[in-house]
């Protein structure tokens, strides 16, 4: 028993030590960040970075909306950071303090929701497309039309996720991803119910490991997920259709009770000088709108249309924002969708 | 015979299956990509897993403890004391069995914000002896029906002073049960996700919140490896246990 007691003595004593060194509190997705970039920080600032995960953007405004506390980055996707921001939740960036704010690409910035990085920083950005395997279909078009064609019934899938499936479809006929006129969400009703005739299944993880067995020839995809497909099965390719796609986009924010104000904004100025950067990107294979960096990267990995996007189609593409009381239109559209036969 | 095979054939493939996958080098598994260490390797060299294991054995141990103790003194009173107090306190234990656990996470959350208690392992601490205090406590109330009180007085009828007679005859006769209870107290607070996940504070990320957040962007094949070695330790906890068991006989 004693024994025991002492262990766990040990134990504490040990979780906290390096008490002399100022700490920063992240609560981040987890693999979100090359980690030598972190140690390289931590040497650099003479400091210790502690890392908390969460998994969903809405889990993390439910914890911080209920008053947990403690946090000094955040890294919600963007229609997060605005609805934090609404609700007062988040600081407003100071852009004397971050010198490297200059990297940013600002015709980037004016397409996204927040323009002018008031109280935000993009970090990575990703897109829907659709991944498919160059072998099994070799007429393929970049449109969402390819989920129309039944001769590649039962070998396709869609994702399980209600924006982004009336999204895509919303995009086919021409309108936005973040609609609220009726008429156009029920024609891309649907179109959902046309394209449903075809797929296998809603599905988002699954679907990735179909792809790369064989099993399933084109799937909806993040790119993110496609270029880590591709990357092991050199069949495979990523197109971003023509008719636009919805882009989802993780900020850096600053919760408004956070305690370490200087290391916090020392960090973010740090992850955007190109080099690290660069080493972010690198490891989590998306694609940051940081000029400076992507002049150091790899051109095959630019070029690479899971990587970037072409001017036109990001323009014809649309952030997905947070619907607010507008989100019961997609739900009611969503159950027609699944109780279609 | 046949069937058993199968049934347990049927349980323990899925184990097999990551077993196997951990060795691939696939890092989405679909198709069979070759072997490697790789997982392990990145498993082994990752210090926020390493930091999150630490966090989620401290807890799980100390929560289970204290459960055990409360949850074992909770079943004595509620078996020898019957009034309506004690009705009232047999429904406060049973209420975290069936409460949701999002339900207890938030309003946990709530208390503990109210307090201005300060979020991190001290809470979750408190979380976990929360609910698995009532699995330890229906546990060893169930030994509890079948105990024939008398033998408690017979003891002391022989001059067994009272501490004696709940430390060699009760607490023995109980052990299985609280043994029980402690086992399903720590796998309890050792996989809790929701209530952690709102009680937890920074610098206080147990292994499920790790691996749920790994989901996203993380390598499954990550996880298998540490679920490989998650499955031998309990084997080998469980096997040690047995022949421990064995040795006393």
């Amino acid at each position: 028993m004693k024994k025991i007691a002492a262990a766990l003595l040990l134990l504490l004593s040990l979780s906290s030590c390096g008490r002399q060194k100022e700490k920063l509190y992240i609560y981040n997705w987890a693999d979100y960040m090359n980690p030598d970039v972190i140690t390289a920080f931590e040497k650099s600032a003479n400091c210790t970075v502690v890392m908390n995960y969460y998994d969903s953007n809405e889990a993390l405004y439910a914890k911080l909306k209920a008053g947990a506390e403690g946090y000094d980055i955040l890294f919600p996707s963007s229609y997060m950071s605005k609805l934090m921001q609404e609700q007062g939740m988040i600081r407003e960036i100071d852009h004397s303090r971050l010198k490297n704010l200059a990297n940013i690409d600002t015709k980037y910035l004016a397409l996204t929701v927040d323009k002018e990085m008031k109280y935000s920083v993009p970090y990575m950005v990703s897109y829907s497309g659709i991944a498919y395997d160059k072998t099994k279909i070799t007429d393929f078009k970049p449109t969402w039309a390819m989920f129309e064609r039944s001769d590649l019934a039962g070998r396709i899938t869609l994702f399980n996720d209600m924006r982004e499936v009336i999204g895509a479809a919303l995009k086919f006929n021409g309108y936005s991803y973040n609609t609220t006129n009726e008429q156009e969400l029920e024609k891309a009703q649907a179109t959902v119910i046309q394209w449903k005739k075809n797929i296998a299944k809603f599905d988002v993880d699954e679907a990735k490991r179909g792809l790369s067995s064989g099993e399933f020839v084109m799937i909806h995809a993040y790119s993110g997920d496609a270029l880590q497909l591709m990357d092991e099965n050199e069949n495979l390719a990523f197109a971003i259709p023509v008719e636009g796609t919805s882009i989802a986009q993780d900020d850096f924010v600053i919760p408004k009770d956070a305690k370490n104000l200087d290391l916090a904004y020392k960090f973010i100025d740090f992850m955007l000088e190109a080099e690290n950067a660069k080493e972010n990107m690198e490891f989590v294979y998306y694609w940051s709108p940081n000029n400076a960096a992507l002049k150091l990267m790899d051109k095959e990995f630019l070029e690479n249309e899971a990587v970037t996007p072409s001017k036109e189609i990001m323009e014809k593409s649309d952030f997905l924002l947070d619907m607010g009381d507008k989100n019961e239109l997609y739900t009611r559209v969503w159950d027609k969708i699944k109780s279609a036969n | 015979m046949y069937a058993t095979a199968a049934v347990l054939f049927f349980f323990y493939l899925p184990i097999i299956i990551v077993i196997g996958q951990s060795f691939n080098s696939s890092r989405f598994g679909g198709s069979w990509k070759g072997f490697t260490l790789n997982w392990y390797v990145k498993l082994f060299t990752d210090r926020n897993i390493w930091h999150a294991l630490t966090n989620t054995l401290l807890i799980a141990a100390s929560s289970t403890l204290l459960a055990v103790i409360l949850g074992t003194l909770a079943a004595w009173v509620l078996y020898k004391y019957k009034s309506r107090i004690q009705v009232a306190h047999n429904v406060i234990i049973y209420l975290p069995l069936v409460l949701p656990d999002i339900l207890m996470g938030i309003s946990l959350l709530l208390f503990f914000v109210a307090l201005k208690v300060t979020l991190g392992l001290f809470t979750i601490f408190i979380a976990h002896v929360t609910f698995s205090l009532s699995y330890v406590a229906m546990v060893v109330y169930g030994r509890f029906q079948d105990f024939d009180y008398s033998i408690l007085e017979a003891a002391r009828d022989l001059g067994a002073t009272w501490n004696q007679a709940v430390r060699k005859v009760l607490i023995p006769y109980l052990l299985p049960g609280i043994a029980a209870g402690g086992l399903l107290a720590f796998t309890l607070s050792l996989d809790d996700f929701v209530i952690t996940f709102f009680v937890s504070g920074p610098d206080s990320t147990t292994l499920p919140l790790y691996i749920y957040s790994m989901m996203r962007h993380g390598s499954p094949a990550v996880i298998n490896a540490l679920s490989v070695i998650l499955v031998l330790f309990t084997f080998i906890v469980v096997i040690s246990s047995k022949k421990l068991g064995e040795g006393k006989k």
